[in-house]
């Protein structure tokens, strides 16, 4: 087996965002930027399709992601396509799914597993836990284990009990693993290709409430203000507070910052992206400029990634921040059913509440 | 609106075809999950499928008689755009609405 693709970045659980790769891809000089309007189901199944084609050991698998197409239709198309070789079912089994996942990376596989919902990730976390995450480590790199594996993940449709979720702080919690979230149709299809093309086991957690939001998706380059794949992206400039967020809470802040800015507050939004590892230098520059930030996930508060990001805020902007760090969360539940959605997800006005705490603070 | 195929199952271990006994419904039906759709007879047994969502029957493929292959067209059906899947629903796009208004007084060092 040839190693030559899959060579390992890390098997640590680094903490600090890997801005090594050069992964922004610039147009040609003078080459208008050819966009294209598309949901993020689109976004997705297009990233699939390309990886597909351009790595032969890249193989989709999960529970009707072949024949159907997937519950959300993110793999549609794509067996007819690329044939049930490397398009197919698997039973109702995420242990297996993840188990599989395993022995194909070992076999020279770039496995693109699915869960079909995160609430059925959880009988495959031993497989992720105690394999995956730490193949890498144990083999001393010489097995790495190149994994994407997809999550629909977080609430906001309304479903069941197990079908909405928000887990990227016990992913995130496990060296050896990294964890991704796209906010929009662009970052989607940027961020998967990019994740499906590392040597290393991805948590790629896709917002099921935005798969139906449509928006430009520039296939030639990811950023066009240069910044890297690897990090957070800064979605809107602010001066006085930054509003940090990943997945579908991304485009709740971006409606907030509107709002404020009616209230004379000039809000910047930080689409973290990457939860693992986190980018720590995009957290420092934002707040060194805005001097207040809230972290708002739709996960509980409790050990939740907000503490993490906090952390890193005050640790690099101690001395500037004029308020602490405030979180804007989920509450210490279960994620509940759909009835129950709109009171437990952070909504506009709770947010607005956490802004002004912070604009009010007073030191000392 | 949107349709959705419903392909005839695999109704045993290996099973290549079956043969349409009796409809249960008709096009322009609204059904609903697990309601019996059909009865079909295959080498092994007669047996009722049970329809595997709610919406309203487009069309049915084969009368009384008709053989067909397992993943050949059974049925379709129409459900709403805003079926998120299996379950849920697709989200609104709604204007943002809001109730707290901010107010600071700001320094500008």
């Amino acid at each position: 087996m040839s190693n030559s693709i899959l060579e390992s970045e890390s098997a640590s659980g680094n903490n600090t965002a890997d801005n090594t790769a050069g992964d922004t891809i610039t147009n040609p000089a003078g080459s208008e930027p050819a966009t294209t309007v598309m949901s993020m189901q689109q976004a997705l199944n297009r990233a699939l399709d390309e990886v597909l084609a351009e790595n032969p050991k890249a193989v989709i698998f999960g529970e009707d992601c072949g024949r159907l197409g997937g519950v959300f239709r993110i793999t549609d198309g794509l067996q007819a396509r690329h044939g049930a070789q490397r398009v197919f079912d698997t039973p109702l089994a995420e242990s297996g799914i993840l188990g599989m996942s395993v022995g194909l990376a070992m076999a020279g596989f770039h496995p693109i597993p699915e869960v079909q919902f995160d609430g059925f990730a959880y009988p495959a976390i031993n497989q992720m836990v105690c394999q995956i995450a730490r193949m890498n480590y144990r083999s001393r790199g010489t097995m790495p284990m190149p994994i994407t594996l997809r999550v629909p993940s977080f609430g906001g449709i309304r479903a069941p009990e197990h079908h909405g979720e928000s887990l990227e702080a016990l992913f995130a919690h496990v060296p050896g693993l990294k964890v991704v979230s796209p906010s929009n149709p662009h970052e989607a299809y940027h961020l998967l290709k990019y994740a499906a093309t590392r040597p290393d086991p991805v948590i790629f957690m896709e917002p099921k409430s935005r798969y139906w939001q449509k928006g430009e998706v520039d296939a030639a380059r990811h950023d066009a203000g240069g910044g890297s794949t690897t990090g957070a992206k800064v979605m809107r400039e602010g001066r006085h507070l930054t509003l940090i967020a990943w997945g579908a809470m991304v485009a709740r802040c971006l409606q907030v910052a509107e709002l404020a800015a009616e209230d004379g507050i000039d809000i910047e939004v930080l689409d973290l992206r990457w939860l693992k590892p986190i980018d720590a230098e995009a957290l420092a520059a934002s707040v060194r400029k805005t001097r207040r930030a809230v972290v708002v996930h739709e996960a509980p508060l409790t050990s939740g990634l907000g503490a993490e990001v906090a952390q890193l805020i005050t640790q690099s902007c101690f001395d500037t921040l004029r308020a602490p760090v405030e979180r804007i969360t989920g509450f210490d539940v279960p994620y509940p059913s759909g009835d129950l959605e709109d009171e437990y997800i952070p909504n506009i006005d709770r947010i607005l509440f956490g802004i002004q705490r912070v604009l009010e603070y007073k030191r000392g | 609106m949107a349709e959705i195929s419903f392909p005839l199952p695999d109704l045993g271990e290996g099973l290549i075809e079956a043969t349409v006994l009796e409809w249960l419904v008709s096009p322009g039906e609204q059904v609903e999950r697990n309601q019996p759709l059909v009865e079909v007879e295959t080498t092994k047994s007669a047996v009722e499928l049970p329809s595997p969502q709610a919406g309203k029957v487009v069309r049915i493929y084969g009368g009384p008689g008709d053989k067909i292959n397992v993943g050949e067209p059974l049925i379709v059906f129409e459900v709403p755009d805003n079926t998120a899947g299996i379950v849920g629903t697709v989200p609104k796009e709604e204007a943002p609405k809001r109730r707290v208004r901010l107010s600071a007084v700001l320094d500008e060092d």
